[in-house]
């Protein structure tokens, strides 16, 4: 009854369900505007909400990041700029329908298709959550190590970067959270014997810098582009329509939310596999994929949606971000005295309830503001980028300086800004980052804790290791995604398979 | 559209967190010296984890230190032989496609406003800075760049001032008085 009591909040207080509503709408519109992503809205939003409670702060970040989700997808279909990473699949065929005036019923499917996938993640979170953290319980410190270690790693594998890179920019988070002076012995490290090093540095100014800088530097390569416009007909999909392609929305969610639960990836790389599996599975498209077929805009979609549910297992039963976006949210419950992992579900099952109750207030808003108001939508879109540019570093320096009111914190996020342009323009990925900025403190802790608990011993953590079959698996999933990097695993591979397989 | 296909002019140069810019084949103008560095830096800092702990014990605060820079070392490393090896982008110039002046000249905009942010005030630096880049970015006169500008500053001021209360340096300008100068005049009306 608590637990049902809980899932109500967000709508028996008026202002919270007006803070979910306003922030899918802003997510809608930050998740189109090309330049805008979700992951440097809710980063910026961060310092702006850490003097609030902690459920309308909650609140706000859901919908936007529900919002966002979606939102990336109207540019894809409009301009064949996906507004959001999540939506690069969706612009493969959803922008060809639109160049043969169906933008309309792209726009259309597109949403309700997202509706769909988000609740299938949000119900498969409301399920699943439970039990994991029940099983979470029994985790070893050896086990969140591990965990933690292949999250980073699977953001590097599984992005289409290449895993060295990947290793190296979750390594480089991991030794930036380890700045300052070490919680348990109090050593200094990474100091440099400087003082403004000793406390650490600001991980929100990490995430703004390279979020949010970042991206605005890069855009100012591109503020001479112009917007194509685009007439839209009728929006509200046909029932049949939906009807025809239910069976394939629901393969596609299932996969959104096994990516999504996925410690470190999350909705680009579910809605890219999403892609590929409608490819191998529909046998007479509507049309071919790649000229506007409905069943390539299916299946991204409602996978990007399905992973926002599947993102939030690991983050509020292990404390390990399903994707950049949630990595920021626990950073937000971090500030806000909350520490997520098995306990806060003990401790704290409201919060959990409360969050998949916005969650699907959240979806309902999009189903609202996706098959409405697209004539305004078109207009704000359409906002030049010499005013969009300044105004997202504009928000970035307030960001950074708000939460310790220090310029320090605002030229820490200059440097990682510049540093993250770098990093894009030569194809070293971002999320690890702060995926390991994130998990930083919990890896070093919990190798630590096991480490001392086996007295020292290499050989019996490892013989600890090999004891448990949860560890095992996790073990051999890291060698696994190692060794399906190198040049023996292809040469294995095309022994097994013969020459057929690719890569 | 291929999803592994990089560098094109607007959704796979970097922009998505997931598929990062960079040529899978060619090198960058000046991806190469971005790789030495990134080596020297990271072997630095594993000498500087050495430093913490050294070999102390597994349980030592250096110790995840260590695997780390090592790891970042290692990584570096072979990215930057796998670098080296490929052949120069050659449509591409350092100074155009990957550092252009006005990606410098926005670096510096940001650098001073952290400088003027406490002595000038939030108000007047955020609008220097607007009209400023606003004006650089566009095509357009000095009378759309202010009004933009100051458009833009007024809205963003009540949302951040009045809904989340976020306080910034309030420097030269008296806005603690003037918020309660217009405070008074509403109660006064109301009253």
């Amino acid at each position: 009854m608590d637990m049902f009591l809980a899932f109500l909040t967000v709508i028996t207080q008026p202002q919270l369900l007006l803070l979910v509503g306003l922030g899918t709408f802003a997510g809608v519109y930050i998740g189109a505007i090309p330049g805008l992503s979700v992951t440097m809205a809710v980063s910026i939003l961060i310092s702006f909400t850490f003097s609030w409670e902690v459920y309308p702060a909650l609140a706000l970040m859901v919908g936007i990041y529900m919002g966002g989700v979606y939102g990336g997808s109207r540019t894809a279909i409009l301009l064949n700029i996906p507004g959001a990473p999540s939506a690069i699949a969706t612009a493969m065929d959803g922008y060809p329908m639109a160049q043969r005036g169906e933008a309309g019923t792209a726009i259309g499917v597109s949403t309700v298709m997202s509706f769909i996938g988000g609740f299938v993640g949000i119900a498969v979170l409301a399920l699943a959550a439970p039990f994991v953290s029940d099983f979470a319980l029994k985790f070893q410190p050896r086990d969140y190590m591990l965990l933690a270690i292949l999250g980073i790693l699977l953001v590097g594998s599984l992005s289409s970067g290449s895993l060295v890179k990947g290793i190296f920019a979750g390594a480089l988070g991991i030794a930036i959270g380890a700045v300052g002076r070490d919680p348990l012995t109090f050593t200094e490290r990474f100091t440099f014997d400087l003082q403004i090093m000793e406390g650490g540095i600001s991980f929100i100014a990490v995430m703004i810098g390279m979020f949010g800088v970042s991206e605005a530097l890069l855009q100012l390569h591109h503020v001479d582009k112009t917007a194509v416009k685009q007439k839209i007909s009728r929006i509200v999909p046909s029932l049949g329509t939906v009807k025809k392609h239910l069976p394939l929305s629901m393969q596609t969610s299932t996969i959104g939310v096994i990516i999504g639960a996925l410690p470190g990836t999350g909705g680009d790389i579910a809605a890219l596999m999403a892609y590929d599996h409608a490819k191998r599975v529909t046998k007479n498209p509507s049309r071919p994929f790649g000229d506007g077929a409905i069943e390539g805009l299916v299946a991204p979609e409602t996978a990007n949606n399905a992973a926002v549910g599947g993102a939030f297992i690991p983050m509020m039963t292990l404390g390990i971000p399903g994707d950049a976006v949630t990595a920021i949210m626990i950073g937000a419950l971090f500030i806000h005295g909350l520490n997520p992992g098995p306990m806060l579900m003990v401790d704290n099952p409201n919060m959990f309830w409360f969050i998949v109750g916005a969650l699907v207030m959240a979806n309902f808003f999009i189903l609202l503001f996706g098959l409405t108001g697209i004539k305004i939508f078109t207009k704000i879109v359409e906002m030049p980028r010499s005013v969009l540019i300044p105004l997202i570093l504009l928000l970035s320096i307030v960001g950074a300086f708000a939460v310790n009111n220090s310029v320090t914190d605002v030229y820490w996020m200059l440097g990682f800004g510049v540093f993250g342009y770098f990093m894009r323009h030569y194809g070293y990925p971002l999320g690890p980052v702060i995926l390991g900025v994130i998990l930083s403190r919990l890896l070093d802790d919990n190798w630590r804790r096991a480490i001392i608990s086996e007295r020292e011993d290499l050989g019996r953590f490892f013989s600890g290791i090999f004891s448990s079959p949860l560890s095992t698996v996790l073990l051999l999933a890291v060698i696994f995604i190692f060794v399906s990097q190198t040049p023996l695993w292809r040469v294995a591979k095309t022994r097994l398979f013969g020459r057929t397989g690719s890569n | 559209m291929d999803p592994d296909y990089r560098g094109d002019a607007d959704h796979h140069d970097g922009t998505s967190d997931a598929t990062p810019g960079g040529y899978t084949k060619e090198r960058r103008p000046g991806e190469l010296g971005f790789a030495v560095i990134m080596a020297l830096a990271s072997l630095y800092l594993l000498w500087s984890a050495y430093g913490i702990s050294g070999f102390d014990a597994l349980s030592a605060p250096g110790a995840v230190p260590m695997a780390t820079t090592a790891a970042m070392a290692i990584s570096a490393l072979v990215i930057l032989v796998k670098t080296a090896r490929r052949p120069k982008v050659t449509t591409e110039t350092l100074s155009r496609d990957i550092l252009p002046v006005k990606v410098i000249v926005f670096v510096v905009f940001l650098a001073a406003f952290g400088a003027l942010l406490i002595p000038l005030g939030f108000l007047p630096t955020a609008a220097l800075f607007l009209i400023a880049s606003v004006k650089l970015l566009s095509d357009r006169g000095w009378g759309f760049a202010i009004g933009v500008s100051l458009f833009t500053l007024l809205i963003i001021w009540i949302v951040f001032r009045i809904v989340f209360s976020v306080l910034m340096p309030a420097g030269i300008v008296p806005e603690a008085e003037i918020l309660q100068f217009f405070r008074n005049l509403t109660s006064g009306g109301a009253a």
